[in-house]
């Protein structure tokens, strides 16, 4: 008899899950429920169409729906799960029960929405859905003036891009600095320069108080350095598991509230897996589980429980998080963890800090690269780093990930090979760079402590 | 969910949230660019107490207590990071 695989969640790890399990085990019957009426877009873009960087929102969409039938796929959309029966093997949508042999659960996450008074008004938006941005988009075009609140990565890339469609931007957190929960302040200065140029007003260091409103619509953002008026507010921060369907058929969370999984994207239950947003994973310094990762991340992960479900036999890593955005105009990205992160934790590391160019100093266009990386003291392990600059940001973060996963000392970066060709890459390269630096700041520590 | 994995996920969200706040305030303290963080006036115990007790404990001993709390990841095996002896040029005589 055919086998049935039911994945709910239409995101990266739910479309990523469905499609490599049709592929994986074409007898498979694989149905995949969304409660939205889109499938196989990058909601990752949707800031940079409200900033017209992109053109427009049907660029964002990389597949269709028929798509996915043509493949295979049996597609119920704009269809909630409302319910997981694990005694019987069902799922419930539209008060209908649905047999499954097998589950991926991908319900990915909600934005946590503020607890201050107004909350509720309308003009809050929250980034998720493709055609709630498509409307609010068309809203923007009559607003001259919007709030940004919460400076995470979703919050920095909104400001600058409404900065960048020539609005007035007020960017309220209560952080010291943009990113502090994930970036360095030694990177803080050109990250600030680059958003004030786009017309970004920071309003650092300032606590969120409540939404001032009048006709049910929101006016103005209260703060602690005092009110701010604006005509929308976007609202950017934390990601949130939405893990309650899961959970009420007796998943097991974890420590974060995401579901707790295995290295092959097993949860608690059998038959049933989980991935995305909703998981929580360990990472690979520490294994303490973590959560909201990339949407590469998700797409891994569905894959991994998709090769698993579909009776192959397929492990997940515990991860050493490359990140990477621009803040502005301003690439930054890192990996693991800095020094921010490494000193809340109180995990010992030496720093190795450089700068080089991004291709030969005297080819046009060359920017300059900072590399910083955290070692172990005793071993001289990588642990975590941070890049920020114009060019390759991204693929250091990405190598160094691998690096520092595999072992990789200060002494291997140190000397490393490296691709010199002027239009593309230096002569030293920055990342060596800067492990050299480090290398040389232990020697040196090493002989004054001898002497 | 019970309530030791309630007070475990309470437990985390707390700690992370004054030990974050104190590395920021420790280490953006005089970075250009950087203002001071808001002052919060809760979770007087967690700053006066927790953060610095949490501090003195070296690291290894951390890490223990977490796996002893189950705290750390279960079913996960992470790919060995080999620490062996690095690649060194050779000296200038030979």
């Amino acid at each position: 008899m055919t086998e049935r695989l039911i994945v709910i969640g239409g995101g990266g790890a739910g479309t990523a899950a469905a499609t490599i399990a049709k592929r994986v085990n074409p007898d498979l019957k694989v149905t995949l429920f969304t409660e939205f009426p889109d499938i196989a877009y990058s909601p990752c873009g949707i800031p940079f169409v409200h900033g017209r960087e992109i053109p427009k929102f049907q660029d964002l969409f990389l597949s269709t729906v028929e798509r996915y039938i043509e493949d295979g796929l049996d597609m119920r959309m704009e269809t909630t799960v409302t319910d997981i029966d694990m005694d019987r093997g069902t799922i419930t949508a539209r008060n209908t029960h649905e047999g499954f042999d097998k589950l991926v659960v991908c319900t990915g996450f909600t934005w946590e929405k503020p607890d201050v008074e107004g909350a509720n008004l309308e003009g809050l938006h929250y980034v998720k859905d493709i055609r709630a941005a498509m409307l609010f988009d068309e809203e923007l075009d009559g607003m001259k003036r919007v709030a940004v609140i919460g400076a995470t990565p979703l919050g920095v890339e909104m400001a600058g891009n409404l900065g960048h469609r020539g609005l007035q931007v007020d960017f309220v957190d209560e952080g010291p600095w943009v990113l502090s929960e994930v970036l360095d302040p030694d990177v803080a200065a050109p990250v600030h320069e680059s958003l004030e140029k786009r017309g970004v007003t920071l309003r650092l260091g300032t606590r969120l108080e409540g939404f001032v409103g009048s006709g049910g619509r929101v006016r103005s953002v209260a703060t602690s350095a005092g009110e701010l008026p604006c005509d929308a507010v976007i609202v950017c921060l934390h990601k949130l598991p939405n893990s309650a369907l899961a959970v009420a058929a007796g998943v097991t969370t974890g420590t974060t509230g995401g579901i707790a999984v295995d290295d092959h994207m097993r949860t608690s239950l059998p038959d049933v897996w989980a991935a995305g947003d909703v998981v929580e994973v360990p990472h690979g310094l520490s294994m303490i589980p973590i959560r909201g990762l990339t949407g590469s991340h998700a797409y891994a992960q569905g894959r991994t429980a998709a090769f698993n479900a579909a009776g192959s036999d397929h492990v997940y890593d515990p991860v050493w998080v490359p990140w990477g955005m621009v803040a502005g105009d301003y690439t930054i990205g890192g990996f693991s963890l800095g020094e921010t992160l490494a000193t809340a934790m109180g995990i010992p590391y030496i720093v190795a800090k450089g700068v080089g160019v991004s291709r030969a100093r005297y080819y046009p266009g060359a920017t300059r690269t900072h590399v910083k990386l955290l070692a172990e003291p005793d071993t001289r392990r990588l642990i975590g780093g941070q890049i920020h600059g114009g060019e390759g940001v991204k693929e250091r973060a990405d190598f160094l990930a691998f690096a520092a996963k595999r072992g990789a000392t200060l002494d291997d970066i140190a000397w490393m090979e490296n691709i010199y060709s002027p239009p593309i890459g230096a002569l030293f390269e920055p990342m060596a760079i800067a492990a050299q630096a480090g290398l040389e700041e232990v020697r040196r520590r090493k002989a004054v402590g001898a002497a | 969910m019970s309530t030791a994995a309630e007070l475990k996920r309470r437990l985390r969200d707390r700690s992370e949230h004054h030990l974050m706040r104190a590395a920021v305030r420790e280490l953006g303290a005089g970075q250009p660019g950087t203002v001071a963080p808001y002052r919060d006036r809760g979770g007087l115990l967690w700053r006066l107490l927790f953060v610095p007790l949490y501090r003195r404990v070296p690291w290894p001993l951390k890490r223990r207590a977490m796996d002893a709390l189950r705290m750390t990841a279960r079913g996960w095996q992470p790919p060995e990071r080999r620490p062996r002896e690095p690649w060194r040029p050779p000296p200038p005589d030979q």
